[in-house]
């Protein structure tokens, strides 16, 4: 399971890294999504694989998950949700001024 | 742990409030920016009431919820984070005055006094939280509306700069969360106090280090240090004028407080200390060296303070880099008065451009704009320059002079030489340019200039402070002082957080 779950998280983050540096606004958000939830996974494997039964329960002396981080990663979700939702906002009023969501056709600011 | 001082929440959560309210009164957009500037005045009152409590009587708390730390999310205002939210509290309440008297169309958005003070709200809670979660959730609360207002601001290309920092600050954000996994899988808690104190014993468990690194990097970016400053210039200079002179002066502040944070609570401990801080010497002296350099050859004016913002947070960067005592307390001190300079020097390089047709800075356009002015505004910008080089009386002597007196102190004689060549380099540019707006001719062909400006109450009333803070410096080197030494007292902060009988997650 571990080996699972650690091979997604590095897959999932070479897929973003690779999607975000194309030139292309719309395929960097996407990369930018998926680079989110790969480390929104890496948070959620910080502790939650170690427990059998649910973290409040009746059954006494058995190993239940640290609630913690699900609660991390809940939060970690809706900040990254957020940031995801305003920056596809903007790159939908780019595509309405330059007709282009191109990198290379959105190039104006100089040096 | 001690009783909870409600003037913390006061601060961090007031303007957030406010900012709903104005929301009310939809499309009257001067009743919001009143509201606005009354929010910022009441988040600057509290953030001194803290200040004051935290000079007379120590550390103060206050517990989220009443749940006691390490479990509850407390937020702490001890000498650092005080000092850091009443400078910010400052500006910003500034920001929200020069936002009254601003002619920019930006400011008559509805959403424009909301966006200003949920920022307001990030930067206040990212300073005083004492859990490393909380700051995320806040840092990232401050960078979405940062990037909103930068998106509608009355500069084109705000929205281009927008999204390059939307994807960057997001880059340092990942960082952050990176080093958050690794903490919590080390320690099992995100509380700075508990974690310290986990950390004091020496011993190192997996991932321990590689968090350290990741924390560096996601403060370093968020500071625009050398490798990871190609967002700060654009993003700021496109801003508009009130959210610029926000932006450049206190909100890059916030990876400055966290690396102070992260060597003098966490990790402490002789080797990685030594290396972080051999780190942030050689950025700051690179950062130093580019900065004056950027600001020297660039064709705009608010570029060039924002490039000179970025040498500045370098000088800011060797004072943590010694890490003594005396450099510590020259690192907060120039960071006390930088914030105010510049904070100053863009808005009135703002009343400067709001007279010209197309309300740019470009050095091309704003020459002899000055000349329609009020002489006053001219004297200001000087003193602001001569501020910012460093020279007598103004405060931004005693800031180079107390980091100069720490360097001989820390015998770094090379970073001397720059910061010294660095100073002569901003006398250069700053008398520059304000030969150029104020005293050249306008050029008539080109500038058509309009019959109003921005009101420069803001950046008069914070010149004032800077010549004040310049001939009266004793009290604020004696609190840097003080504050530099309960700084290096780790165990002072852990036990005001943890009370007396520090247990950790760990121990229950």
């Amino acid at each position: 399971m571990n080996i699972v779950f650690a091979l997604t998280i590095g897959s999932l983050f070479g897929l973003g890294v690779y999607q975000l540096l194309r030139r292309d606004l719309i395929k960097s958000a996407m990369g930018f999504a998926l680079l989110f939830t790969s480390v929104n996974l890496l948070l959620l494997a910080v502790g939650a694989f170690d427990g059998v039964v649910p973290a409040y329960t009746t059954n006494e002396g058995e190993q239940a998950s640290d609630p913690l981080v699900q609660a991390l990663v809940l939060t970690a979700i809706v900040v990254s949700f957020g940031s995801y939702a305003l920056l596809l906002g903007l790159v939908n009023i780019v595509s309405t001024r330059f007709g282009s969501v191109r990198t290379d056709d959105v190039n104006h600011l100089q040096r | 742990m001690a009783e909870s001082n409600f003037l913390i929440i006061v601060t961090v959560f007031f303007p957030l409030l406010s900012g709903v309210v104005s929301l009310l009164f939809w499309g009257q957009d001067r009743i919001q920016r009143y509201i606005g500037f009354g929010a910022g005045v009441v988040a600057w009152l509290a953030s001194l009431g803290v200040l004051l409590a935290t000079i007379e009587s120590g550390p103060q708390v206050y517990s989220l919820g009443g749940w006691a730390p390490p479990f509850g999310i407390i937020l702490v205002g001890d000498y650092l984070s005080s000092i850091f939210v009443f400078m910010s509290s400052t500006v910003m309440m500034m920001g929200l005055l020069y936002a009254i008297g601003c002619n920019d169309k930006v400011v008559t958005r509805p959403a424009f006094t909301t966006l200003f003070l949920a920022m307001h709200t990030g930067l206040m809670g990212a300073l005083y939280t004492g859990d490393l979660f909380t700051m995320f959730v806040f840092t990232e609360l401050m960078v979405l509306s940062s990037v909103s207002l930068v998106a509608i601001s009355d500069n084109d290309l705000g929205l281009e700069a927008a999204i390059k920092y939307l994807f960057i600050s997001s880059m340092g954000t990942l960082f952050l969360l990176m080093g958050i996994a690794a903490i919590y899988a080390a320690f099992g808690t995100l509380n700075f106090a508990d974690i310290g104190q986990q950390l004091a014993t020496g011993e190192r468990p997996f991932l321990a280090r590689e968090a350290a690194i990741m924390l560096t990097a996601a403060f370093l970016l968020k500071s625009a240090v050398f490798p990871f400053h190609f967002w700060q210039p654009d993003f700021h200079t496109t801003a508009p004028t009130p959210v610029h002179a926000v932006l450049s002066s206190v909100v890059v502040k916030i990876g400055v407080y966290g690396l102070i944070r992260l060597t003098t609570l966490l990790f402490t401990a002789e080797d990685e200390l030594e290396t972080i801080q051999n780190i942030l010497l050689v950025l700051g002296t690179i950062s130093i060296f580019f900065g004056s350099l950027g600001a020297f050859r660039t064709y705009d004016g608010k570029r060039m303070l924002a490039y000179s913002t970025f040498g500045q947070i370098g000088f800011i960067l060797l004072g943590i880099g010694w890490g003594t005592a005396l450099s510590l307390a020259a690192s907060l001190v120039y960071a006390f008065n930088h914030a105010f300079i510049k904070s100053a020097l863009l808005m009135l390089f703002g009343v400067v451009a709001s007279r010209t047709k197309t309300k740019s800075a470009r050095l091309a356009e704003v020459a002899g704009v000055g000349k329609s002015l009020p002489w006053v505004v001219g004297v200001l910008y000087l003193l602001g320059g001569f501020a910012l080089a460093g020279v007598p009386p103004m405060n931004g002597f005693i800031s180079k002079l107390a980091l100069v007196q720490s360097g001989v102190d820390a015998q770094a004689w090379l970073t001397l030489g720059l910061a010294v060549g660095a100073g002569i380099l901003t006398m250069m540019y700053m008398t520059r340019t304000w030969q150029l707006v104020f005293q050249q001719k306008p050029n008539d062909d080109t500038v058509e200039l309009k019959t109003y400006n921005d009101n420069p109450l803001a950046p008069a009333l914070l010149i004032t402070a800077c010549v004040l803070l310049g001939i009266y410096a004793g009290p604020l080197a004696e609190l840097a002082t003080d504050a530099a030494e309960q700084i290096l007292d780790a165990p002072i902060y852990i036990e005001a957080v943890l009370g007396e009988s520090a247990t950790t997650v760990a121990e229950r």
